[in-house]
């Protein structure tokens, strides 16, 4: 889903980066007052792999091919949609200026899309989720598939706004893709958290009313 | 499982996923290129065959129709390495995945640390 240069007018392409920026200034707020210091090792594995995760693109039908964003995963596990930010814009960052994996000029974008609306809607719909399945699993598996189809369809909107897809179609083609790559988000969260849970329990975040089975 | 064993734990499992992402990595586009050769007739939507003349007739368009014409010499243009084939690529993706824990855990500590 990372979108390249050539797809966004540059005029929106900075409105997008001023918006992340505004993130990405909360996301530090959130680290310097709520990251504690014994959550460093998690956030440091976390943020590599995820980067590790994204370069294996899966294959799906239709010629197509997709990848983990580990939005959720970061949200959930660190108790915070701001630690997704935090680490999707380390990891888009290395991604666009070393390997020229995302545009750099539309990177704001990208955090927006990966960083912004897959960890907010990944955090809030596995707290909204949790307390119907009892069970962090499930509740994890279907926060992890909506997170990566809520942001192809807001990069599909972007694409519209930007003159590069017509509306309807891009919605429809970005979300018959991001539907099954979805699969492949939530059963990578919901394997990532049993392992981090296994290795270290105490380390897990746990909000009120969310605790790990 | 104390920090240090689970960082290294943790760095273990990144750093294999990175060393075999290259070897079983599919080469297909991603969604948001699939969806994009689809609308610019390079491809059928639900079709598998990537017309490449298209692809590349698609890509001059979409840039014409934005206007952002920014391009820049990133060292490893999608994970390569020059005359390296797949060793190359799979040598920038743990170059990457170690940057990303290094860039993470040493802003992690300065955020962290209180004043």
């Amino acid at each position: 889903m990372h979108i390249p240069d050539a797809f966004i007018p540059l005029p929106q392409a900075a409105v997008y980066w001023i918006i992340a920026l505004i993130f990405i200034a909360l996301s530090l707020r959130w680290a310097r007052k709520e990251l504690k210091e014994e959550k460093i090792p998690l956030v440091a594995v976390l943020a590599a792999g995820i980067f590790a995760i994204q370069a294996v693109n899966i294959p799906i039908p239709w010629g197509t091919s997709g990848h983990m964003m580990g939005a959720a995963l970061a949200a959930i596990v660190l108790g915070s949609p701001f630690a997704a930010v935090f680490v999707l814009t380390l990891v888009l960052i290395v991604q666009g200026v070393l390997f020229g994996d995302g545009g750099l000029t539309v990177m704001g974008a990208n955090i927006i899309n990966m960083g912004v609306i897959g960890g907010f809607v990944g955090f809030y719909s596995y707290r909204g989720l949790y307390p119907l399945f009892k069970n962090v699993y499930p509740a994890a598996f279907i926060a992890g598939w909506l997170s990566l189809f809520i942001a192809a369809l807001a990069c599909a909107i972007e694409m519209a706004i930007a003159g590069t897809f017509p509306l309807e179609l891009g919605l429809m083609s970005m979300g018959l893709y991001h539907a099954i790559i979805g699969v492949i988000e939530g059963g990578i969260t919901a394997v990532a958290i049993y392992l981090i849970h296994t290795a270290r329990p105490d380390i897990m975040a746990e909000p009120s009313g969310v605790v790990p089975s | 499982m104390n920090n240090k064993t689970f960082i290294f734990a943790g760095l273990a499992i990144a750093l294999i996923i990175a060393a075999m992402a290259p070897f079983i990595a599919s080469s297909n586009p991603d969604g948001l290129e699939s969806a994009f050769f689809g609308i610019f007739g390079a491809k059928e939507i639900q079709g598998s065959e990537l017309d490449e003349d298209q692809a590349g007739i698609a890509e001059e368009e979409v840039t014409t129709i934005t206007g952002n014409e920014f391009s820049f010499d990133s060292p490893f243009p999608d994970y390569t390495m020059e005359g390296l084939a797949k060793f190359g690529e799979a040598a920038a993706v743990i170059i990457g995945t170690i940057l990303v824990l290094g860039i993470a855990f040493g802003l992690s500590r300065i955020m962290a640390r209180p004043e």
